[in-house]
């Protein structure tokens, strides 16, 4: 076992705040940083919604200072600028900071009784390379013939000089490689903490589900980012040197393949849902059990289920391209891989709900929001059947079909996730209480209207609309959508402006919340048998693991001990010893 | 000499380095492996490989660099083994040689775009040009890279001993890695 | 009874209490929006309805399979989730810390594994496995299926262009390239009744040649060409779109698709093929973009 020795505590301020290598300060940082971004991400998509439903109009209020060439008006240039920035910061900017570099840092270490990640000066680059991303993004944006324009999928040849000429692209393309470098570094620190550094007694099959969704969330970075590193690489060449890797065309000699593009992007693209859905699959496999006060149904299976899903993500990214026109055995098999990934999900939907099934549910405000996320999830991934079948596919492809899906998967399940998350841990990060009261308001602020916006789309997909439009004028039969355009529109103004329940919540119950004691969940694992906030060495002494973390209503404990939880270290007085010393420090290797 | 010395407690360590060494290359091989499968990808598509026009490819040349980086790749491990042994100027040495036979690479590196350049070959002429100088001029990034490194060793080397080495085994296993990805490239670009 | 030290869990009557609150707040905010709408267009419920979903007319020979996988799969999803809503709401209102004790349970008993294999094979067989069935067999003997050369489709060539559709026929020699070739701009003419097979590609970026009324897209690339076959049953004009993100404009970059009858069509043609035969230039090289055809 590692040794892990208690360093003193840092006292400049810049050691303390900015350039820290505490995982807790790091945790924070990628939070403030992630929830930044998803204002801005947000506000892109309220200007979205506006010019689909007022066509021409300016933009309210501030329309006036973010666009004074056209008195506020989102013209059809900017448009294409705002979805891509909307899809890539809220992608790789807010969801990718908030929950894998903020929970995925704050949670290892502490889930697994260890003082700190194994590198945590790593861990401190990993967030300023992030910051440089962030730097060089909003850069993009003030360059003559402004920001990236392609899509957040940037397909050549759209996204070559010759489609979207200047210098905005190639910086957004910069941008992501050093994003992408940031989530590998990540990736690396937090597959070897949880190898090496978990504590004795901690085996794999006790660790708590949100680490193992962590984990095998940065297994995925690690093996995929870097395919989009090389895609962002050849397309950075193109743009940069000339190279015709994905440039062709009628007056181009001796071009390449753009599809080629669409393979290399896509084979990091679809893991990367995967990597984006995966930690709050992890978060929302812990806290139903916490709050349902049992123990997660079917844990092994669970865990089981999490791995094939990462196993089976790179062969499915076909999905994506049934339009392209490849050989019909390859659009069969990834049709058929498609459909199969369905099962693994399928079964921890299963174990979900047959975790809250005769349960004793708090509703508590983190639970709340776990189960907003097992409905907007049932849901949206329940409409990934259609476009998993080709002949389906070949109408709602680059439908508002799609957009409906994936948000409702992604967006939905991944923003009430990211909340969940946050009002969990809010009382450990922070160390005081949030208003319960306006937590339910925004949670219900937050569901009805999310729910209604992207089955919204999902109907006005079906009936044909495509995506990326800047507005529905030009075709006669998207013309008619226009009053349901203004609803979904309203529903997420409506979104947007209900975050101010969160805000206001957030930020005065970080300065001035009730204290919170330790453990006001009452829960099992590790980081709530330490102080809030946890002192900077997290743990006095590394806990020797005996239980799992989700000892809820043990008959044993209830009569021995009087209370409905367990501590993962907890001895249950007049219990056999279950583990010898021996045994307990193999487990832990 | 290490066997009298009890590693236990610290092999455990140098192990948890040597794991998160192996992640960071095994990620950057998947970089470059994207690389290599568009590679494949545009020359599959190609109906000629190499297109008509373009110059032909020096073999011995390249090779003679593939030898020289397979030298290096001894000489690095022969540092690591040194200071692993305590010898810290023997070290010092095959360093050196590394640092110089990597200078070498480069240098022929260049000689060889130099030949190929006049030739008429360059990065925007088409797709073979684009593999070429992408795969190689990335290559060689790589390369200076890793001498750096290896300069930035040999000037610290007074501090690394038999228990505390993991900058050495890092660069070293970097070397190897370079080495590798170079084989790939010579193999797929020059050879086949 | 577990006790509490600090958090006031609502639960029973407080839960729907905190509902009511939520869906109060949750309408002024709406009002809200409503109001910084304002001046700007506000749907009516005359509007919306209007605006209720349906596809678009589908004229063609084969949407109708799509369109009945999804009706499908739309029936077998709802049950699905049905069920779960039910599930969630029973379990919340019924299975709470109020009126509910937890039952201690792992879920890693052989009955649990076996019963999770059976409801999730169930699922897959039922749902998936009749979609992946279905499928095989439309892929293979519909869409994939193209028309042969005896079976005399209309064959025509689509070129994508920013932000326009070009369409070549190759008028009576049957061959690309030649002076009858008929080339329109933005204007697709098929007759009902017979196959029509285009080949597309794309002048600059990648676009996507989307029949909204025929159910079906394919992509158009650059140096490649993809494929797609459709026929027409009933007359009309309709439209098409681009599916693609191919810059400013794509959002204008409609078509038009007109169903003659054979009769209207034969007509066409020949007035067509007339007027291309007086215009040809043999010296204007941008204007042969056609390429030769392949069944």
């Amino acid at each position: 076992m590692s040794e892990q020795h208690i360093h003193p505590e840092p006292t400049s301020f810049w050691r303390k705040y900015v350039f820290s290598v505490d995982h807790k300060v790091i945790a924070q940082q990628f939070i403030w940083l992630g929830l930044s971004f998803l204002l801005i991400g947000g506000m892109m998509a309220m200007m979205i919604r506006w010019q689909l439903a007022n066509p021409g109009q300016p933009f309210p209020v501030i329309g006036r200072f973010l666009l004074p060439a056209t008195h506020g008006v989102v013209s059809p240039m900017m448009y294409t600028a705002l979805f891509t920035n909307h899809g890539t910061i809220m992608i790789f900017f807010a969801v990718t900071p908030i929950m894998i570099g903020g929970f995925g840092n704050y949670c290892i270490p502490l889930g697994i009784g260890a003082r700190d990640m194994v590198f945590p000066t790593l861990n401190m680059l990993s967030f300023w390379a992030m910051v440089v991303a962030t730097v060089i993004l909003v850069a993009s944006f003030f360059v003559p013939m402004g920001g990236a324009a392609a899509g957040w999928t940037a397909y050549p040849t759209l996204s070559t000089q010759m489609g979207t000429p200047g210098g905005g692209q190639t910086l957004l393309v910069l941008s992501l490689f050093i994003a992408g470098s940031s989530s590998i570094m990540g990736a690396v620190n937090y597959i070897t903490t949880v190898i090496r550094l978990r504590a004795p007694g901690m085996t794999y099959m006790k660790m708590p589900l949100t680490v193992w969704g962590l984990w095998l969330t940065a297994v995925l970075n690690a093996l995929f980012v870097p395919v989009l590193a090389s895609g962002l690489i050849l397309l950075f060449f193109d743009r940069t040197f000339g190279t015709k890797f994905f440039i062709t065309g009628a007056m181009i000699k001796g071009g390449g393949d753009p599809l080629l593009f669409q393979h290399l992007f896509w084979i990091f693209g679809h893991p990367e849902v995967y990597i984006l859905i995966m930690p709050v699959w992890g978060v929302i496999s812990d806290v139903l059990p916490f709050f349902a006060r049992k123990p997660a149904y079917g844990y092994k299976v669970t865990v089981y289920a999490l791995i094939a899903v990462c196993v089976l993500s790179a062969v499915v990214y076909g999905h994506h391209m049934y339009t392209t026109s490849m050989s019909p055995l390859l659009g069969e098999s990834f049709m058929v891989l498609t459909m199969i990934i369905s099962v693994p999900a399928m079964v921890l939907f299963l174990n979900w709900l047959r975790t809250i099934w005769r349960g004793s549910i708090r509703t508590t405000v983190p639970m709340l929001f776990a189960l907003g996320v097992v409905f907007v999830f049932g849901l949206g991934g329940l409409t990934g059947l259609y476009l998993a079948d080709i002949p389906q596919d070949l109408y709602l492809h680059d439908t508002y079909f799609v957009v409906g899906h994936f948000h409702l998967t992604m967006a939905a399940a991944v923003f009430l996730g990211s909340f969940c998350s946050i009002y969990f841990w809010f009382p450990k990060i922070w160390g005081r209480m949030f208003n319960e009261r306006l937590g339910k308001l925004h949670f219900w602020c937050s569901i009805i209207p999310i729910t209604l916006v992207f089955c919204g789309m999902l109907l006005i997909g079906y009936s044909g609309m495509q995506r990326r439009l800047y507005n529905l004028e030009s075709y006669e039969y998207a013309k008619r959508l226009l009053p349901m355009n203004q609803f979904v529109s309203v529903m997420a103004f409506t979104l947007f402006l209900g975050q101010v329940f969160f805000v206001s919540n957030f930020v005065y119950s970080v300065f001035r919340g009730r204290k919170a004691s330790e453990n006001p969940w009452e829960l099992g694992t590790l980081e709530w048998q330490i102080s809030s906030p946890p002192p900077h060495h997290n743990f006095d002494v590394i806990p020797t693991v005996i239980h799992g973390p989700h000892e809820f209503n043990n008959p044993e404990v209830l009569k021995k001990l009087g209370k409905d939880w367990l501590g993962q270290a907890e001895v249950i007085p007049g219990a056999e010893a279950v583990h010898e010393p021996a045994e307990i420090a193999q487990a832990g290797e | 000499m290490a066997s009298v010395v009890s590693l236990q407690p610290r092999a455990k360590e140098d192990f948890t380095s040597y794991l998160g060494m192996m992640i960071t290359l095994g990620a950057w091989g998947v970089m470059f492996a994207g690389l290599f499968f568009i590679y494949a990808g545009v020359r599959l598509a190609a109906p000629t490989w190499p297109p008509p026009g373009v110059p032909k490819l020096p073999v011995l040349v390249p090779t003679l660099a593939t030898l020289v980086l397979a030298a290096s790749s001894v000489t690095a491990q022969r540092a690591l083994t040194s200071i692993r042994t305590a010898k810290r100027d023997q070290m010092r040495t095959w360093l050196g040689a590394t640092i110089f036979l990597g200078a070498l690479f480069l240098g022929i590196q260049y000689t060889i775009w130099s030949s190929v350049h006049d030739g008429g070959l360059t990065m925007d002429s088409g797709t073979y040009g684009s593999v070429f100088f992408t795969l190689t001029y990335f290559h060689a990034v790589h390369v200076a890279a890793g001498v750096l490194a290896l300069v930035v060793l040999l000037v610290r080397a007074s501090r690394y001993t038999v228990h505390q080495h993991g900058a050495v085994r890092h660069c070293t296993m970097f070397w190897h890695f370079v080495g590798l990805v170079w084989l790939a490239t010579f193999v797929t670009v020059f050879l086949i | 009874m577990t006790t509490r030290n600090q958090v006031k869990v609502v639960g029973g009557i407080g839960l729907s209490g905190v509902i009511a609150a939520g869906l109060t707040g949750f309408v002024a905010l709406m009002g809200l929006s409503f109001w910084i709408a304002g001046r700007a267009h506000i749907p009516t419920l005359q509007g919306l309805a209007g605006s209720r979903p349906e596809r678009p007319i589908d004229i063609s020979l084969n949407g109708h399979l799509g369109d009945y996988l999804f009706d499908l799969t739309t029936v077998e999803i709802t049950i699905l989730f049905i069920i779960m809503c039910i599930w969630i709401g029973w379990a919340v209102l019924r299975h709470n810390e109020k009126n509910h004790k937890a039952k201690y349970d792992h879920g890693d008993d052989k009955r649990a594994n076996v019963s999770t294999a059976i409801l999730a094979g169930l699922v897959f067989v039922c749902v998936d496995g009749v979609l992946l069935y279905n499928s095989y067999v439309d892929l293979n003997e519909v869409f994939w299926n193209f028309p042969t050369e005896a079976q005399h489709p209309v064959i025509v060539e689509v070129m994508a262009q920013q932000w326009a559709w070009n369409f070549r026929y190759p008028g009576p020699d049957g061959k690309f390239n030649t002076p009858d070739d008929i080339v329109t701009f933005n204007d697709l003419h098929i007759p009902v009744g017979r196959p029509v097979y285009a080949r597309i590609q794309s002048k600059d970026v990648v676009h996507s040649f989307y029949l909204p009324n025929f159910r079906i897209k394919q992509d158009a690339f650059p140096g490649t060409t993809t494929r797609m076959w459709f026929q027409a049953t009933q007359p009309g004009a309709f439209e098409i779109a681009c599916a693609q993100h191919c810059g400013a404009n794509h959002y204008k970059m409609e078509g038009a698709i007109t169903a003659d009858t054979p009769e209207q069509y034969a007509a066409w043609e020949k007035a067509q093929v007339a007027e291309a035969q007086r215009r040809y230039d043999p010296g204007d090289v941008e204007a042969h973009w056609g390429w030769e055809w392949e069944y």
